[in-house]
Protein backbone atom coordinates (compact mmCIF):
# COMPACT_ATOMS: atom_id res chain seq x y z
CA UNK A 1 0.00 0.00 0.00
CA UNK A 2 1.19 3.62 -1.01
CA UNK A 3 0.95 6.58 1.72
CA UNK A 4 1.27 9.61 0.31
CA UNK A 5 2.94 12.15 1.85
CA UNK A 6 1.32 14.42 3.60
CA UNK A 7 2.41 18.23 2.76
CA UNK A 8 0.74 19.88 5.82
CA UNK A 9 2.49 17.87 8.13
CA UNK A 10 5.46 18.96 7.21
CA UNK A 11 5.94 21.92 9.42
CA UNK A 12 6.31 20.14 12.83
CA UNK A 13 8.72 18.04 11.88
CA UNK A 14 10.83 20.35 10.06
CA UNK A 15 10.57 22.42 13.00
CA UNK A 16 12.41 20.18 14.87
CA UNK A 17 15.18 19.99 12.59
CA UNK A 18 15.34 23.78 12.44
CA UNK A 19 14.56 24.47 15.38
CA UNK A 20 18.48 23.14 16.97
CA UNK A 21 21.02 24.48 14.12
CA UNK A 22 23.24 25.26 17.40
CA UNK A 23 23.76 21.49 18.01
CA UNK A 24 27.37 22.13 18.96
CA UNK A 25 27.92 22.10 22.54
CA UNK A 26 25.51 19.19 23.07
CA UNK A 27 27.92 17.53 20.86
CA UNK A 28 30.35 18.87 22.73
CA UNK A 29 29.20 16.85 26.06
CA UNK A 30 27.96 13.70 23.93
CA UNK A 31 31.14 13.00 22.67
CA UNK A 32 32.47 13.73 26.19
CA UNK A 33 29.77 10.97 27.60
CA UNK A 34 27.64 13.18 29.40
CA UNK A 35 24.58 11.67 30.22
CA UNK A 36 22.43 14.50 30.12
CA UNK A 37 23.47 15.38 26.91
CA UNK A 38 21.64 12.10 25.46
CA UNK A 39 18.61 13.47 27.46
CA UNK A 40 19.02 16.75 25.93
CA UNK A 41 19.32 14.88 22.48
CA UNK A 42 16.32 13.06 23.08
CA UNK A 43 14.56 16.04 24.17
CA UNK A 44 15.48 17.69 20.86
CA UNK A 45 14.88 14.84 18.23
CA UNK A 46 13.65 11.89 19.78
CA UNK A 47 9.73 13.12 18.42
CA UNK A 48 11.13 13.70 14.72
CA UNK A 49 13.04 10.41 15.33
CA UNK A 50 10.28 8.54 16.46
CA UNK A 51 7.97 9.41 13.73
CA UNK A 52 10.54 8.66 10.66
CA UNK A 53 10.93 5.40 12.32
CA UNK A 54 6.92 4.55 12.80
CA UNK A 55 6.50 5.80 9.33
CA UNK A 56 8.92 2.85 7.98
CA UNK A 57 7.69 0.05 10.35
CA UNK A 58 3.92 1.12 11.27
CA UNK A 59 4.35 -0.53 14.73
CA UNK A 60 4.62 1.08 17.96
CA UNK A 61 6.16 -1.42 19.87
CA UNK A 62 8.86 -1.50 17.57
CA UNK A 63 9.54 1.68 16.76
CA UNK A 64 9.99 2.27 20.28
CA UNK A 65 12.64 -0.49 20.01
CA UNK A 66 14.43 1.04 17.06
CA UNK A 67 14.51 4.98 18.64
CA UNK A 68 16.55 3.26 21.29
CA UNK A 69 18.71 1.47 19.04
CA UNK A 70 19.24 4.62 17.35
CA UNK A 71 19.97 6.60 20.10
CA UNK A 72 22.37 4.33 21.61
CA UNK A 73 24.25 4.05 18.36
CA UNK A 74 24.69 8.23 18.69
CA UNK A 75 25.87 8.02 22.02
CA UNK A 76 28.64 5.12 21.03
CA UNK A 77 29.67 6.76 18.03
CA UNK A 78 29.29 10.71 19.02
CA UNK A 79 33.24 10.70 19.42
CA UNK A 80 33.44 10.48 15.70
CA UNK A 81 31.65 13.72 15.29
CA UNK A 82 32.93 17.46 14.30
CA UNK A 83 30.83 19.49 16.71
CA UNK A 84 31.67 22.47 14.55
CA UNK A 85 30.54 21.85 11.29
CA UNK A 86 28.30 18.55 11.87
CA UNK A 87 24.65 18.77 10.86
CA UNK A 88 23.33 16.57 14.17
CA UNK A 89 19.56 16.00 13.20
CA UNK A 90 20.15 14.49 9.76
CA UNK A 91 22.86 12.16 10.56
CA UNK A 92 20.18 11.06 13.93
CA UNK A 93 17.76 10.81 11.00
CA UNK A 94 19.77 8.56 8.59
CA UNK A 95 20.71 6.47 11.80
CA UNK A 96 17.09 6.24 12.46
CA UNK A 97 16.24 5.67 8.54
CA UNK A 98 18.77 2.67 8.38
CA UNK A 99 17.73 0.86 11.80
CA UNK A 100 13.74 1.03 10.30
CA UNK A 101 14.41 -0.06 6.90
CA UNK A 102 16.71 -3.09 8.10
CA UNK A 103 13.81 -3.84 10.17
CA UNK A 104 11.51 -3.43 7.03
CA UNK A 105 13.92 -5.50 4.61
CA UNK A 106 13.81 -8.28 7.53
CA UNK A 107 10.50 -9.04 7.94
CA UNK A 108 9.69 -9.04 4.55
CA UNK A 109 12.26 -11.81 4.00
CA UNK A 110 14.12 -8.94 1.71
CA UNK A 111 18.06 -9.18 2.23
CA UNK A 112 19.73 -6.60 4.23
CA UNK A 113 22.64 -4.17 3.53
CA UNK A 114 26.00 -5.79 4.83
CA UNK A 115 27.08 -3.72 8.02
CA UNK A 116 29.59 -2.22 6.13
CA UNK A 117 27.51 -0.89 3.85
CA UNK A 118 25.47 0.82 6.29
CA UNK A 119 28.55 2.17 8.44
CA UNK A 120 29.70 3.62 5.40
CA UNK A 121 26.21 5.31 4.73
CA UNK A 122 25.78 6.89 8.54
CA UNK A 123 29.62 7.79 9.15
CA UNK A 124 29.69 10.54 11.08
CA UNK A 125 31.84 12.41 8.80
CA UNK A 126 29.43 12.04 5.52
CA UNK A 127 27.15 14.81 7.82
CA UNK A 128 30.82 16.87 9.07
CA UNK A 129 32.38 19.76 7.43
CA UNK A 130 29.03 21.28 6.42
CA UNK A 131 28.31 24.59 6.18
CA UNK A 132 26.63 25.40 9.77
CA UNK A 133 23.47 27.08 8.27
CA UNK A 134 22.50 24.09 6.52
CA UNK A 135 19.20 24.21 8.36
CA UNK A 136 17.58 27.12 7.85
CA UNK A 137 13.71 28.46 7.23
CA UNK A 138 14.01 28.98 3.75
CA UNK A 139 14.60 25.74 3.31
CA UNK A 140 11.16 24.83 4.69
CA UNK A 141 9.44 26.49 1.82
CA UNK A 142 12.26 24.92 -0.50
CA UNK A 143 11.54 21.72 0.61
CA UNK A 144 7.81 22.55 0.42
CA UNK A 145 7.79 24.05 -2.79
CA UNK A 146 10.24 21.15 -4.10
CA UNK A 147 7.07 18.00 -3.15
CA UNK A 148 4.62 19.87 -4.17
CA UNK A 149 6.04 19.85 -7.95
CA UNK A 150 6.29 15.96 -7.87
CA UNK A 151 3.59 14.22 -9.75
CA UNK A 152 1.96 11.21 -8.70
CA UNK A 153 4.48 8.58 -9.65
CA UNK A 154 7.06 10.73 -8.66
CA UNK A 155 5.91 10.83 -5.07
CA UNK A 156 5.05 7.60 -5.10
CA UNK A 157 9.01 6.12 -5.87
CA UNK A 158 10.33 8.73 -3.80
CA UNK A 159 8.25 7.34 -1.21
CA UNK A 160 9.01 3.70 -1.86
CA UNK A 161 13.04 4.32 -2.00
CA UNK A 162 13.26 6.56 1.45
CA UNK A 163 10.45 5.15 3.34
CA UNK A 164 10.61 1.07 2.23
CA UNK A 165 13.99 0.92 1.27
CA UNK A 166 13.24 -0.28 -2.10
CA UNK A 167 15.71 -0.53 -5.00
CA UNK A 168 14.71 0.69 -8.41
CA UNK A 169 14.39 -2.98 -9.61
CA UNK A 170 12.32 -3.63 -6.29
CA UNK A 171 10.26 -0.98 -7.46
CA UNK A 172 9.33 -1.84 -10.89
CA UNK A 173 8.31 -5.78 -9.15
CA UNK A 174 6.11 -3.71 -6.80
CA UNK A 175 4.53 -1.86 -9.35
CA UNK A 176 4.90 -3.94 -12.27
CA UNK A 177 6.03 -1.64 -13.96
CA UNK A 178 8.70 -1.66 -16.82
CA UNK A 179 11.93 -0.79 -15.13
CA UNK A 180 12.97 1.70 -17.85
CA UNK A 181 9.66 4.01 -16.39
CA UNK A 182 10.25 3.46 -13.00
CA UNK A 183 13.55 4.83 -13.53
CA UNK A 184 13.08 8.13 -15.10
CA UNK A 185 10.12 8.47 -12.78
CA UNK A 186 13.28 8.12 -9.99
CA UNK A 187 15.47 10.38 -11.84
CA UNK A 188 12.93 13.26 -12.50
CA UNK A 189 11.45 13.64 -8.62
CA UNK A 190 15.37 13.52 -7.47
CA UNK A 191 16.14 16.11 -9.83
CA UNK A 192 13.26 18.05 -8.76
CA UNK A 193 14.41 17.77 -4.88
CA UNK A 194 18.02 18.25 -5.59
CA UNK A 195 17.24 21.13 -7.76
CA UNK A 196 15.36 22.61 -5.09
CA UNK A 197 16.40 21.36 -1.94
CA UNK A 198 20.61 20.16 -2.74
CA UNK A 199 21.27 23.26 -4.81
CA UNK A 200 21.25 25.32 -1.38
CA UNK A 201 22.65 22.51 0.84
CA UNK A 202 26.47 24.19 0.13
CA UNK A 203 29.55 21.71 0.94
CA UNK A 204 32.17 22.69 2.22
CA UNK B 1 28.60 5.09 -15.95
CA UNK B 2 30.15 8.73 -16.81
CA UNK B 3 30.97 11.08 -13.93
CA UNK B 4 27.19 12.81 -14.90
CA UNK B 5 25.21 9.77 -14.78
CA UNK B 6 26.69 9.03 -11.52
CA UNK B 7 25.65 12.25 -10.29
CA UNK B 8 22.00 11.42 -10.65
CA UNK B 9 22.33 8.54 -8.26
CA UNK B 10 23.33 9.78 -5.34
CA UNK B 11 20.79 10.19 -3.25
CA UNK B 12 20.02 6.59 -3.87
CA UNK B 13 23.32 5.67 -2.96
CA UNK B 14 22.97 7.59 0.36
CA UNK B 15 19.70 5.65 0.91
CA UNK B 16 21.53 1.88 0.27
CA UNK B 17 18.85 1.57 -2.51
CA UNK B 18 21.43 1.25 -5.38
CA UNK B 19 21.62 -2.22 -7.17
CA UNK B 20 25.08 -3.81 -6.39
CA UNK B 21 26.59 -2.95 -9.45
CA UNK B 22 25.76 0.44 -9.42
CA UNK B 23 26.85 0.92 -5.74
CA UNK B 24 30.24 -0.57 -6.50
CA UNK B 25 31.09 1.87 -9.61
CA UNK B 26 30.63 4.60 -7.11
CA UNK B 27 32.30 3.28 -4.43
CA UNK B 28 35.26 3.00 -6.35
CA UNK B 29 34.65 6.48 -8.38
CA UNK B 30 35.23 7.81 -4.74
CA UNK B 31 37.61 5.47 -3.12
CA UNK B 32 39.54 7.41 -6.47
CA UNK B 33 39.46 10.20 -4.64
CA UNK B 34 36.84 12.47 -6.79
CA UNK B 35 36.26 15.85 -4.62
CA UNK B 36 33.57 16.72 -6.14
CA UNK B 37 30.96 13.40 -5.75
CA UNK B 38 32.34 13.16 -2.10
CA UNK B 39 30.76 16.79 -1.66
CA UNK B 40 27.44 15.12 -3.28
CA UNK B 41 27.46 12.46 -1.57
CA UNK B 42 27.29 14.52 1.27
CA UNK B 43 24.68 16.82 0.19
CA UNK B 44 22.74 14.16 -0.97
CA UNK B 45 22.83 12.87 2.50
CA UNK B 46 21.42 15.80 4.07
CA UNK B 47 18.95 16.38 0.99
CA UNK B 48 17.52 13.19 2.06
CA UNK B 49 17.41 13.30 5.99
CA UNK B 50 15.41 17.09 4.79
CA UNK B 51 12.68 14.72 2.62
CA UNK B 52 12.45 11.97 5.37
CA UNK B 53 11.66 14.74 7.65
CA UNK B 54 8.07 14.83 5.51
CA UNK B 55 7.15 11.91 8.05
CA UNK B 56 3.97 12.69 10.02
CA UNK B 57 4.53 13.76 13.33
CA UNK B 58 3.71 11.18 16.22
CA UNK B 59 4.24 11.69 19.69
CA UNK B 60 6.71 9.06 20.98
CA UNK B 61 5.31 7.28 24.66
CA UNK B 62 6.66 9.55 27.97
CA UNK B 63 8.01 5.79 29.45
CA UNK B 64 10.70 6.02 25.74
CA UNK B 65 13.28 9.00 27.22
CA UNK B 66 13.44 6.95 30.84
CA UNK B 67 14.17 3.65 28.74
CA UNK B 68 16.82 5.11 26.79
CA UNK B 69 18.55 6.93 29.76
CA UNK B 70 18.31 3.50 31.30
CA UNK B 71 20.05 1.88 29.10
CA UNK B 72 23.10 3.95 29.09
CA UNK B 73 22.66 3.52 33.22
CA UNK B 74 20.88 6.69 34.17
CA UNK B 75 18.55 6.36 36.78
CA UNK B 76 15.40 8.99 36.36
CA UNK B 77 16.47 12.64 37.62
CA UNK B 78 13.16 12.31 40.28
CA UNK B 79 15.43 10.38 42.21
CA UNK B 80 12.80 10.27 45.16
CA UNK B 81 10.18 7.90 43.02
CA UNK B 82 12.72 5.36 42.32
CA UNK B 83 13.81 5.35 45.79
CA UNK B 84 10.08 4.30 46.98
CA UNK B 85 9.81 2.54 44.00
CA UNK B 86 12.80 -0.09 44.77
CA UNK B 87 11.71 -0.02 48.09
CA UNK B 88 8.33 -0.84 47.57
CA UNK B 89 9.19 -3.64 44.94
CA UNK B 90 12.16 -5.23 47.55
CA UNK B 91 9.33 -5.25 50.64
CA UNK B 92 6.87 -6.81 48.16
CA UNK B 93 9.22 -9.38 47.33
CA UNK B 94 10.21 -10.07 50.84
CA UNK B 95 6.27 -9.61 52.03
CA UNK B 96 5.11 -12.29 50.02
CA UNK B 97 8.01 -14.89 50.80
CA UNK B 98 7.37 -14.07 53.85
CA UNK B 99 3.86 -14.55 53.80
CA UNK B 100 3.58 -18.21 52.62
CA UNK B 101 4.20 -19.88 55.45
CA UNK B 102 0.98 -18.17 57.38
CA UNK B 103 -1.24 -16.55 55.28
CA UNK B 104 -4.18 -17.01 52.58
CA UNK B 105 -3.41 -16.33 49.33
CA UNK B 106 -5.97 -13.21 49.27
CA UNK B 107 -4.27 -11.82 51.84
CA UNK B 108 -1.34 -11.89 50.83
CA UNK B 109 -2.37 -10.35 47.63
CA UNK B 110 -4.45 -7.26 50.15
CA UNK B 111 -0.97 -7.07 51.66
CA UNK B 112 1.19 -6.71 49.02
CA UNK B 113 -1.57 -3.75 47.65
CA UNK B 114 -1.22 -2.39 50.73
CA UNK B 115 2.69 -2.12 50.67
CA UNK B 116 2.71 -0.59 47.20
CA UNK B 117 -0.30 1.61 48.36
CA UNK B 118 1.91 2.79 51.51
CA UNK B 119 5.42 3.21 50.37
CA UNK B 120 4.19 4.92 46.77
CA UNK B 121 2.32 7.96 48.79
CA UNK B 122 3.52 10.99 48.92
CA UNK B 123 1.48 11.27 52.19
CA UNK B 124 3.14 8.32 54.08
CA UNK B 125 5.50 9.26 57.24
CA UNK B 126 8.26 7.42 57.51
CA UNK B 127 10.14 6.83 60.84
CA UNK B 128 13.19 5.48 61.99
CA UNK B 129 14.17 3.50 65.17
CA UNK B 130 16.05 1.48 67.13
CA UNK B 131 19.81 0.67 67.77
CA UNK B 132 19.22 -3.14 68.80
CA UNK B 133 16.43 -3.98 66.75
CA UNK B 134 16.08 -1.36 63.61
CA UNK B 135 14.36 -0.36 61.03
CA UNK B 136 11.55 1.83 59.80
CA UNK B 137 7.74 2.34 60.50
CA UNK B 138 5.95 3.73 57.28
CA UNK B 139 2.01 4.78 58.36
CA UNK B 140 -0.57 6.33 55.62
CA UNK B 141 -3.18 7.77 56.69
CA UNK B 142 -5.61 5.74 54.09
CA UNK B 143 -3.63 2.43 53.41
CA UNK B 144 -2.10 1.51 56.75
CA UNK B 145 0.65 0.75 58.67
CA UNK B 146 3.89 -0.86 57.61
CA UNK B 147 6.95 -1.98 59.69
CA UNK B 148 10.47 -2.88 58.53
CA UNK B 149 12.78 -4.09 60.87
CA UNK B 150 16.06 -6.16 61.12
CA UNK B 151 18.28 -7.92 63.85
CA UNK B 152 14.97 -9.03 65.93
CA UNK B 153 15.99 -11.34 68.81
CA UNK B 154 15.55 -15.46 68.22
CA UNK B 155 11.78 -16.39 69.34
CA UNK B 156 11.51 -18.70 72.02
CA UNK B 157 9.05 -21.55 71.01
CA UNK B 158 5.71 -20.42 71.32
CA UNK B 159 6.39 -17.18 71.59
CA UNK B 160 5.19 -14.25 68.27
CA UNK B 161 5.80 -10.90 67.59
CA UNK B 162 2.73 -8.72 67.79
CA UNK B 163 3.26 -4.72 66.62
CA UNK B 164 1.04 -2.26 68.13
CA UNK B 165 -0.48 0.73 67.28
CA UNK B 166 -0.94 3.39 69.86
CA UNK B 167 -3.22 6.11 70.40
CA UNK B 168 -2.35 9.29 71.91
CA UNK B 169 -3.21 8.64 75.34
CA UNK B 170 -4.66 5.40 75.15
CA UNK B 171 -4.13 1.92 75.50
CA UNK B 172 -2.27 -0.05 72.77
CA UNK B 173 -4.39 -1.72 69.92
CA UNK B 174 -3.10 -5.19 68.45
CA UNK B 175 -2.11 -4.30 65.11
CA UNK B 176 -1.06 -8.34 63.93
CA UNK B 177 1.25 -10.85 64.72
CA UNK B 178 4.50 -11.66 62.51
CA UNK B 179 7.73 -13.74 62.82
CA UNK B 180 11.45 -13.09 61.38
CA UNK B 181 13.09 -14.69 59.01
CA UNK B 182 15.82 -16.96 59.60
CA UNK B 183 18.62 -13.61 59.73
CA UNK B 184 16.04 -11.65 62.03
CA UNK B 185 14.57 -9.41 59.50
CA UNK B 186 10.79 -8.77 58.91
CA UNK B 187 8.49 -6.74 57.26
CA UNK B 188 4.82 -6.67 58.56
CA UNK B 189 1.71 -4.61 57.79
CA UNK B 190 -1.43 -3.58 59.26
CA UNK B 191 -3.72 -2.60 56.18
CA UNK B 192 -6.46 -0.23 56.90
CA UNK B 193 -7.18 3.62 56.92
CA UNK B 194 -5.18 5.04 60.56
CA UNK B 195 -5.86 8.82 62.09
CA UNK B 196 -2.28 10.38 62.12
CA UNK B 197 -3.37 13.04 64.33
CA UNK B 198 -4.36 10.58 67.20
CA UNK B 199 -1.89 7.84 66.36
CA UNK B 200 0.87 8.01 69.23
CA UNK B 201 3.48 5.83 68.23
CA UNK B 202 3.69 1.76 66.54
CA UNK B 203 4.86 -0.44 68.85
CA UNK B 204 6.57 -4.66 68.66
CA UNK B 205 6.24 -6.66 71.63
CA UNK B 206 7.23 -10.42 72.16
CA UNK B 207 3.79 -12.28 72.72
CA UNK B 208 2.41 -16.03 72.96
CA UNK B 209 1.80 -17.76 69.52
CA UNK B 210 -1.70 -16.93 70.12
CA UNK B 211 -1.26 -13.00 70.45
CA UNK B 212 -2.63 -10.66 73.30
CA UNK B 213 -5.32 -8.44 73.45
CA UNK B 214 -3.25 -6.16 75.29
CA UNK B 215 0.86 -6.05 75.91
CA UNK B 216 2.01 -8.94 78.24
CA UNK B 217 6.33 -7.74 77.75
CA UNK B 218 7.86 -4.62 77.15
CA UNK B 219 8.37 -3.67 73.96
CA UNK B 220 11.63 -4.27 71.83
CA UNK B 221 10.82 -1.75 69.47
CA UNK B 222 8.99 1.72 69.89
CA UNK B 223 8.49 3.96 66.88
CA UNK B 224 6.76 7.12 68.42
CA UNK B 225 4.91 9.25 65.25
CA UNK B 226 7.10 12.28 65.46
CA UNK B 227 4.89 15.29 65.30
CA UNK B 228 1.69 13.65 65.51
Amino acid sequence: MIRWFILTAVLPALAALLKHQDDGDLVDRLKRRDPQALSELYDRYGRLTYSVILRVVHNEGVAEDLVQETFLRIWNRAAAFDQTRGALGPWILTVARNRAIDYLRSVEGRASESIFQIDKLEHPALFCDLESGILNLDRVRVVQAAMSKLNANQRMVIELAYFEGLSQTEMSERLKQPLGTVKSWVRGALKTLRDEIGEAVVVA
Amino acid sequence: MTHEEMSELYELYALGVLEPVERAEIDQHIADGCKSCTAAVKRASVTNAIVMSFAADAEPPKRLKRRILAAIGVESRNLSWLVWAGASAALLVGLLWFSVESRQKSEELAAARAVLDIVNSPETRAVSFGAGPHGNVFVNPSSGVLLIATNLPKLEPGKTFEMWVIPKGGAPRPAGLFKTDANGKASHVLPGAIDLSTTGAVAVTVEPDAGSQAPTSTPIIVAPLAGS
